[in-house]
């Protein structure tokens, strides 16, 4: 069936709310990363069970809906009853019949499956009041845990595609192009680049082919909101690039999915297969003369395919390494053609602006970083999960008010944003609002959105480590400063790690750093150096301990700890079982031993312990 | 033509001229190990790196490798401040840990003050620079026999699953192209041995010396319209035979005048 | 180890014949037999008209493709910033110790292949393993082994 008038897109839109008004209740089972890996699967599967088996009044098998990521993680696997707003957390297969029983049936809340408030010590039932959803503003996260993605029905009755219909059948191109650059919506990749600027430089070049190109990669450690929003609420980001197509004059548009997302290609499949059918993709979309359709390229697993000349080498088939020319690839990109290419989120918020106005958007956040953004919370912290808020929410905000704090009591220590290109910063940055320019004049970067949270039981020298070893397996090999400069960088660490670095160590690794971030022939070398740069500058006492004491303050560092079983120990067993390395004797109920020569300090038996019998030192 | 400044002077250089082809014809030395006449640059050893701003661009750095950039009017290029120095010796600094044996490596890294490693040599180190010369050549040349495997630290140069490359014609133009002379190769009893595979060689039905592989040669008359019998002798043969000819003409000319 | 080529042919032949197709054509393979025949590189060269030395590159470069079978079960641990700090290690030391292979080696049996991860895009529920496409999440460092060997 084509719609290819608004009128048409209207009748639709009315035809699709008054299908869903029809079920006075609806059940979203949240299908997102985190709960799906929780086997929320089954927990669907079972409602539409007992669906088929009872007769509920009002409330049929239709009703039931997975979604996309709700957000709050960590309480998952999440079950929602609209449009109560009823919370259901921790939620397992037998609870199933339970809900349909006294939630639905009798209209009963289940107070074991709600979510306690650590503050108030209160139980919430609606979760617009849970503290972690209550400060966020979720824009590009509009839909996601709300629709079904496979659903185009349950996106158009959320005004989807009313802005693409609304730019190619009122707007001309160069309108579309000033309302997204008075926006100020600069791209939610991690770059910051200003959109409306990238189109327009895009559009103004001579050529008859053009390429709009999603980048789907999100290779960032720590990021997960990209896929959520791909998984989640495909449609937004394919409406966003079809506004973009008619913005800048391109028939050809590709999503670039990483291959760890498979879920997200099968999910952004089915909803292009959806859109061609309404003729949203394909020739003359809404009548406007718009020829544009879009395939999805999956990436072969590659880091640097997040960069954008590799990921466009990918794309054609070829090994994924970045180009050394010069030339910007709004003007030569794929296949030497102008191409644009933005990041998911970018292209999800895209139909909003059309929608509610670029003034709008620019109100929200700060003067130079507009709207929202999304993060993905992660780490030790309390409530990990996906979340979006404006521009300029202070990191206490984010860590305290929205993720409650760092669990087990512990004490916070850092923030890593920006994934490899990124940094950490410690408990006094914490009042830095995030946008794109504060954090990194602090040393950081936002990035994509990955957030993950330290306490006091990580080392920051071996956090730097760590992100060393990743991108020396991650670096394409072309250029010397970062395929021989980050290797020698991760080997120094790992020396420091090992207590057999000197403070000279140091001086030359800072000013190695300096060359890698000059000379690097693109983003992931020029950006390689900064977990290192970041946590010396903030933890430098750190480095030092690790060579002068040969301590680890962190307690991670296996060569310069030690593991020990103190008193508290009740001869369990637990911690014998799963040492690795059979360091460990004893019998049950008498205190075990530990052989610290044969001890490798792996930190399984303190993971298992539930007594505190274990202490590191 | 366009006017840009290289330190400090004024020159003229063609729109869109690679700042390194100025700056050799400047008469000023900068390193460049990757790049080579025969294939288009590459960048990828980031020595020609050299300081720019432009006119407009109120005193805003950047650096890049000559290499690649083009020129464009009012560019100002600094082809050895503090910062590009230290940017060369580093990256020599490096290069030693990689090819601690490789005599060109070492008298580069000396020329610019850098005469051992900071860092730890790497394991298996050998005198290969990964400047991709040689596959870059091989795929100039229409073959794409041999190409950079695996990725990061570990890549490598190699034919496909480290055997005899099918599409290898044993023309040497990988070995000779190799600035530091690490690709092995041999000519015995009229057969060629490179990248573990054999080629049968044409020798000079006049002299006996070697010539080409009959792959090559093949390839050759496949592919550039070159006669069948051209390789039926070697260059300086066809020398010898070419001078007869023409003294042979000469004298018969002498003779017709007399 | 031979496979069909009929096969083989009619998995290339899914993609257009043209360069561009090579990354889809390799994943192609790698689904069907859990990673990349030699002979199936070679079809590929000659089918999509890619020299074999850039079939092999694209082959060596991505972390998805395996150039050596594979055992019967994949055993995946995620090594992203979250699930590292959260005892991603010793999930991975577990297996290892349980299984008697490295990460990215299989057990002669060939029952189970162990390989790490960059980032599955799971965090908020770190650490996180997957077993031959099935994720767990938070799983606990006794319990790893058991995971794996489940299937």
């Amino acid at each position: 069936m084509r719609v290819d008038s608004v009128t048409k897109l209207d009748k639709l839109r009315n035809d699709y709310r008054k299908l869903i008004d029809t079920q006075k209740k609806r059940i979203l089972v949240c299908l997102g990363p985190g709960c799906l890996a929780m086997g929320s699967d089954t927990i669907l599967e079972e409602f539409k069970k007992v669906f088929s088996e009872k007769k509920v009044k009002d409330v049929t098998v239709e009703s039931v809906k997975k979604t996309g990521c709700h957000g709050f993680c960590a309480r998952g696997p999440l079950v929602v009853i609209e449009p109560d707003g009823i919370f259901y957390t921790k939620v397992k297969k037998i609870h199933v019949a339970e809900i349909v029983e006294k939630t639905l049936m009798n209209g009963e809340i289940i107070d074991k499956l709600l979510y306690i408030d650590p503050k108030s010590n209160k139980q919430i039932i609606d979760y617009k009041e849970i503290p972690f959803y209550a400060h966020q503003q979720r824009i590009s996260l509009r839909n996601v845990g709300q629709i079904d993605p496979d659903n185009i029905g349950d996106y158009i009755a959320n005004s989807g595609y009313a802005a693409m219909a609304k730019a190619l059948t009122t707007m001309s191109p160069q309108e579309v192009i000033d309302e997204v650059s008075k926006s100020g919506l600069r791209g939610r990749g991690g770059a910051g680049f200003p959109t409306g600027r990238k189109w327009a430089t895009c559009a103004k070049v001579e050529s008859d082919t053009r390429y709009v190109i999603c980048n789907g990669d999100e290779g960032d450690p720590g990021a997960f909101m990209d896929r959520c929003i791909m998984e989640g609420d495909p449609h937004s980001v394919i409406e966003g690039m079809i506004i973009c197509a008619f913005a800048v004059g391109s028939r050809e548009g590709y999503i670039y999915v990483r291959e760890e997302y498979p879920l997200a290609v099968i999910n952004l499949q089915t909803a292009i297969d959806a859109a061609r059918e309404y003729g949203f993709l394909g020739e003359n979309i809404m009548g406007s003369g718009l020829n544009f359709d879009i395939k999805i390229s999956r990436g072969g697993g590659a880091f640097v395919c997040g960069e954008s000349s590799a990921l466009m080498k990918s794309v054609a088939g070829e090994v994924g390494e970045p180009r050394a020319k010069y030339v910007r690839s709004v003007v030569k990109g794929l296949r030497d053609q102008p191409t644009v290419l933005n990041n998911v989120e970018s292209f999800a918020t895209v139909p909003v602006i059309l929608d509610k106005g670029s003034e709008w958007f620019a109100s929200i956040g700060t003067k130079k970083s507009t709207g929202t953004k999304a993060f993905s919370l992660a780490g030790k912290i309390n409530n990990t999960g996906l979340i979006e808020v404006p521009m300029g929410v202070t990191l206490r905000e984010i860590i305290y008010d929205i993720g409650d704090g760092i669990p087990k009591g512990r004490k916070f220590k850092a923030v890593q944003t920006g994934g490899p290109s990124g940094g950490c910063l410690p408990e006094d940055k914490l009042d830095l609002p995030v946008d794109f320019d504060t954090l990194t004049e602090a040393g950081s970067m936002m990035g994509s959105g990955g957030m993950v949270i330290m306490d006091d039981q990580t080392c920051m020298v071996e956090v730097a480590r760590y992100f060393l070893e990743f991108l020396v397996f991650e670096s394409c090999g072309k250029c010397v400063p970062c395929r021989e400069g980050l290797y020698q960088l991760y080997k120094l660490c790992t020396k420091i790690c090992e207590g057999e670095a000197t403070e000279d160590d140091i001086d030359l690794m800072e000013k190695l750093s300096k060359t890698i971030q000059i000379a690097s022939l693109c983003g992931l070398g020029q950006s390689g150096p900064n977990p290192f740069v970041s946590t010396l500058q903030y933890f430098r006492d750190e480095y030092l301990a690790h060579i002068r004491d040969k301590k680890c303050p962190g307690g991670v560092c296996r060569k310069l700890i030690t593991y020990k079983i103190n008193d508290l120990c009740t001869g369990c067993l637990a911690c014998i079982d799963v040492c690795p390395v059979k360091a460990i004797t004893g019998k049950k109920k008498e205190k075990h031993v530990l052989d610290t020569d044969i001890c490798d300090r792996c930190g399984a038996c303190y993971a298992v312990c539930t007594f505190d019998a274990i202490d590191i030192e | 033509m366009i006017d840009i400044q290289l330190n400090g002077k004024m020159v003229k250089a063609e729109e869109g001229e690679m700042l390194l082809s100025i700056i050799r014809r400047e008469g000023i030395d900068v390193p460049a190990l990757c790049d080579h006449q025969a294939i288009e640059p590459c960048g990828s050893c980031r020595l020609c790196m050299v300081e720019i701003s432009h006119r407009d661009w109120e005193g805003w750095k950047k650096h890049v490798t000559s290499c690649l950039y083009p020129a464009e009017d009012g560019l100002i290029v600094n082809t050895h401040t503090e910062q590009v120095l230290e940017i060369r010796r580093n990256i020599l600094d490096l290069y030693l840990a990689r090819c601690p044996n490789s005599k060109v490596i070492q008298k580069l890294a000396e020329e610019h003050g850098v005469y051992k490693t900071s860092f730890d040599k790497i394991p298996n180190a050998d005198n290969c620079i990964m400047c991709y010369a040689c596959t870059r050549i091989c795929e100039v040349l229409g073959r794409s026999a041999i190409s950079a495997v695996y990725r990061g630290h570990d890549k490598v140069i190699a034919p496909p699953f480290n055997e005899e490359p099918p599409d290898c014609i044993g023309c040497l133009s990988c070995a000779m192209i190799c600035p530091t002379g690490v690709i092995p190769w041999s000519d015995e009893n009229g057969v060629r041995t490179i990248w573990k595979k054999k080629f049968d060689l044409i020798v000079c039905e006049k002299c006996g010396k070697e010539i080409i592989s009959r792959d090559f040669a093949d390839y050759l008359i496949e592919t550039r319209a070159i006669p069948e019998d051209y390789f039926k002798s070697c260059d300086d043969c066809k020398r010898i035979d070419l001078a007869r000819k023409m003294g042979a003409i000469v004298l018969q000319a002498e003779e017709a005048k007399l | 180890m031979t496979h069909d080529m009929d096969k083989i042919r009619e998995i290339i032949s899914r993609s257009p014949a043209q360069p561009s197709s090579l990354i889809t054509v390799l994943q192609d393979i790698q689904r069907e037999f859990h990673y990349l025949p030699c002979e199936a590189l070679k079809e590929a060269s000659k089918m999509l008209y890619v020299p074999l030395s850039k079939v092999f590159s694209a082959s060596t470069f991505y972390n998805a493709f395996s150039l050596t079978p594979r055992g019967e079960n994949i055993i995946r641990v995620c090594q992203g910033t979250a699930c590292h700090i959260r005892g991603a290690d010793q999930l991975l030391e577990q297996l290892e110790t349980g299984l008697q292979i490295k990460s990215g080696q299989t057990t002669p049996d060939m029952k189970y292949t162990l390989e790490v991860v960059n980032c599955v895009g799971a965090c908020a529920m770190a650490p996180v393993m997957i077993v031959n496409d099935k994720y767990h999440a938070n799983v606990r460092v006794d319990r790893a082994l058991k995971l794996a060997k489940r299937g």
